[in-house]
């Protein structure tokens, strides 16, 4: 009886049955981490308190090779033309009406809307974020239900400075390791942002999160939905990632 | 004769009343205007730069933006600065940590785009430059801009009635704001209102103000990080230049370099490569023979170490080396891990022989997370000599960037710094008078334009004074040659003449003068609520600002004077030239 009890104890004091945050995170770049280049179109509707909904549309191509990224925007009528290239440590900002290219920095935001460059660069989960522990240095890491979904709920904090969070808790699915929901933290501990993951589909191995919704909890009534539609995998030219193309495709 | 000849000009002046009096109208109108409009100029520079600029960016700023990123204002070892400043501070003059940052402002039920300015009560203030604050905030409903030190109220924040309107807040309530701190995350915090204010002026609608301290917290700035440092001067237009020059000369960077060592291994010094293809081009023949994943060697986290170095320490390609070094402001050490990608080898000794030579992107990362000790002087003996090959090559302490001579000098080096993409900090010493040429400008311009409308309104009104002297002349013609037969020289009369139109502008001018002053004094009693509207630009609290300058007057006033003596000239020279017998046998 002694030994049950003590292996109970042990059970729960290591939380067994539960995965470590790490092979979580490992998990879900696992699960998305495309080795190949993508294309896809790219549609964000923002809903701002008191004022109507901005449908942006762009068209995305990222190469993972070079650190390479181009966005062409395609709507609204304002935006149509102008377009963002991303090639290694180069960013550059294309003005349709003025027909220049500008530098800009990472934490530009994209076509008016509130993403900013560095949401389109692909960088390793387990390299910006690990577990968040207790005071008992265990791990935040839980079993719950999500909806009718069994799913993981862990907290992580960052590992590096330059992450719009230093704090997130995601609800990630038991049986596939997909991220269903994720909330986002300031340093002062304030809920800033929820994030929906409501449908994924599968490319080439991956699993792509094609309608998302964030929801903004610090100025309430502000949301975007994201989705992604036309995912092609194939090999992008070498071409697509320079300035020309992107000027001459913005005529 | 001087005292006749004044007589006569005087008898004369009051002789013909009206036509002296319509004249002298007209004279005096024109000065009024002159002075009027050469004081609201000044007025207007007055506002912008001594009511606006001073506060914004003092007579001298000393500002830093990291990674090219104009919205990332920190230094990170900001007792350095302060130390350079100190040292060279005119007398007289006081400094004040700047900060101000966008960021979205949530009231009750409304949100806007707010400034957060953050207020240093530990700058040197004079009691002159506390009362000109406190004029700048004007509260309604009581309180003082004071009340931001308040200790036992969370994060006390103040705002014009303006954005208190907007954001629908009252003193008292609890405001929030959302803000990007200096590591590029989100951060959020809850401010007090503890007081709504009258804005001096339309640039002071925009911003909340909080306690410095308080917004450095909420910003994540740690405690020897600066974000910007503006200087006041007693007498800007003197001192402003050759201070900024001098900071210029005195914050020239360093090579940046961590002295550290490899656990029981060895010593390790680590240096920054320039990452631009230019210099890249230049460092990679320096190299030598690399050995090693030469592609990933100059990738943003790449790494070279030397051959001789990798030998004594036992490192292959591949390795991570860990090195720990001494932080500035850190009892305890750090460390920190780099992959070896390549090794280089040189025949000669272009580059430091027993270094680590990390690509700038991750080498800054490093070096301004936690500022390292300067090396001792037996490793500051084998850094590159200053203006050496590797000097060049090598990533400096930060980016000192070039004086500037104009606002438009400034807003293409500001262009350069995002084309560029320094990723070290840039510094920048510059004054109001470069970053705000354009008002001088405006206001040379403003005076220009005013100068030459006064001065056609003056053609008109001296095609006047010619006029009135061509018929002075015609009805005294007879009296002329009465004065030259009993012996008044020619001059005498042409002076005469001259003296008349000279006295009747020096009191109408005078008289303008007056006007002047009192139209200012009416003028800038009037209130004007345009809050809202970019003609505010041109008030101080809601009223027009003139500033009369003693040179200005007294330069107009001659200049009026010089005008109507030259006018007056060529006619009395002609009344003088009139023989004696031919004026007198003259009649109408």
């Amino acid at each position: 009886m002694r030994t049950i009890l003590l292996i109970a104890l042990f059970v729960v004091s290591t939380g067994f049955g539960l995965p470590g945050a790490d092979e979580l995170l490992k998990r879900l770049e696992n699960n998305y981490k495309m080795g190949n280049d993508i294309s896809a179109t790219v549609s964000l509707t923002q809903q701002k308190a008191g004022q109507g909904a901005k449908l942006i549309n762009m068209l995305y191509y990222r190469r993972d090779t070079d650190n390479s990224f181009l966005i062409i925007m395609t709507g609204p009528e304002s935006e149509k033309g102008n377009g963002y290239l991303r090639v290694g440590d180069n960013f550059w900002m294309y003005r349709r009406n003025t027909r220049t290219f500008q530098h800009v920095n990472r934490d530009e935001n994209i076509g008016g809307s509130d993403a900013k460059g560095d949401d389109f660069e692909t960088r390793n989960l387990t390299e910006l974020y690990e577990g968040a522990k207790d005071s008992s240095g265990k791990e935040i890491i839980s079993e719950e239900i999500l909806g009718k979904i069994p799913v993981w709920k862990m907290e992580i904090k960052a590992k590096v400075k330059d992450v719009d969070y230093p704090k997130k808790i995601y609800w990630v699915q038991q049986s596939n390791g997909l991220l269903l929901k994720e909330t986002a933290y300031s340093s002062s501990h304030t809920l800033m942002q929820t994030s929906y993951y409501l449908k994924y589909t599968q490319v080439a191995g991956k699993f792509v999160p094609v309608n998302q919704i964030f929801i903004d909890e610090f100025e309430k009534g502000n949301k975007t939905i994201l989705e992604i539609s036309g995912i092609v995998t194939k090999k992008l030219e070498d071409a697509l990632f320079t300035k020309p193309y992107l000027e001459n495709l913005s005529k | 004769m001087k005292s006749v000849i004044l007589n006569i000009s005087l008898r004369n002046l009051l002789r013909q009343k009206r036509r002296s009096l319509l004249l002298g109208i007209a004279i005096a109108f024109g000065a009024m205007i002159l002075v009027l409009s050469n004081a609201f100029a000044n007025g207007l520079s007055d506002i912008l730069f001594n009511k606006v600029m001073k506060f914004v960016t003092g007579h001298v700023s000393v500002t830093f933006s990291e990674k090219g990123n104009m919205f990332t204002q920190v230094f990170r070892d900001g007792d350095r600065i302060m130390t350079v400043l100190k040292e060279h501070m005119p007398p007289h003059s006081a400094y004040s940590e700047a900060i101000g940052v966008f960021c979205r402002g949530i009231g009750n039920g409304k949100a806007d785009n707010v400034i957060l300015v953050g207020i240093d009560f530990n700058a040197q203030t004079t009691p002159e430059e506390l009362e000109e604050a406190k004029q700048n905030f004007k509260m309604i409903g009581g309180g003082d801009f004071t009340d931001l030190k308040d200790t036992t109220i969370e994060n006390p924040v103040l705002l014009s009635k303006e954005k208190a309107k907007y954001l629908n807040l009252k003193k008292g309530d609890l405001m929030r704001i959302r803000v990007t701190d200096i590591n590029g995350q989100y951060q959020a915090a809850r401010l007090n209102v503890v007081g709504i204010f009258e804005p001096a002026n339309i640039f002071m609608s925009t911003p909340i103000f909080v306690e410095l301290s308080r917004v450095k917290k909420i910003l994540g700035y740690g405690p020897h990080e600066i974000a910007g440092v503006n200087i006041t001067l007693k007498n800007p237009t003197r001192d402003a230049i050759p201070l900024a020059d001098t900071l210029f000369n005195h914050l020239k960077p360093d090579l940046a370099v961590i002295s550290g060592s490899v656990k029981g291994r060895g010593k390790l010094q680590i240096f920054g490569y320039r990452s631009d293809t230019t210099f890249l081009k230049r460092l990679k023949p320096l190299l030598g023979q690399l050995t090693g994943d030469t592609a990933a060697a100059f990738r943003s986290n790449g790494a070279v170490l030397s051959k001789s170095a990798a030998t004594g320490l036992g490192i292959s390609i591949g390795d991570t080396v860990r090195v720990s070094y001494s932080p500035k402001y850190n009892p305890s050490p750090v460390s920190v891990r780099f992959v070896v990608s390549a090794l280089y080898s040189m025949a000669d000794a272009a580059l430091p022989q027993e270094a680590l030579l990390v690509n700038e992107s991750r080498f800054y990362d490093v070096f301004y997370m936690n500022w390292p000790a300067a090396p001792i002087a037996e490793e500051s003996a084998l850094l590159p000599k200053k203006g050496s090959c590797a000097d060049s090559l090598l990533a400096p302490e930060w980016v000192l960037l070039d004086r500037c001579k104009n606002t438009d000098e400034v807003k293409k080096r500001y262009k350069e710094i995002g084309k560029l993409k320094w990723k070290a900090v840039t510094v920048d010493a510059q004054t109001m008078y470069e970053t705000g040429s354009d008002i001088l400008k405006l206001e040379s311009a403003l005076k220009l334009i005013t100068l030459w409308a006064v001065m056609i309104l003056f053609f008109i009104i001296l095609i006047g004074v010619i006029n009135t002297l061509r018929m002075t002349i015609r009805e005294r013609t007879r009296e002329i040659g009465t004065l030259r037969s009993i012996g008044m020289q020619k001059k005498d009369v042409r002076n005469s003449f001259i003296l008349e139109t000279g006295l009747l502008s020096l009191f109408a001018s005078l008289i303008g003068t007056l006007l002047a002053f009192l139209a200012m004094h009416l003028l800038s009693l009037f209130y004007f609520d345009v809050s809202d509207n970019p003609m505010g630009i041109l008030l101080n609290n809601g009223h027009l600002h003139f500033l009369p300058t003693a040179a200005g007057i007294v330069g107009y006033n001659l200049l009026i004077l010089a005008i109507a003596v030259i006018t007056a000239f060529f006619p009395a020279r002609r009344a003088a030239n009139l023989p004696p017998a031919a004026a007198l046998r003259h009649y109408e």
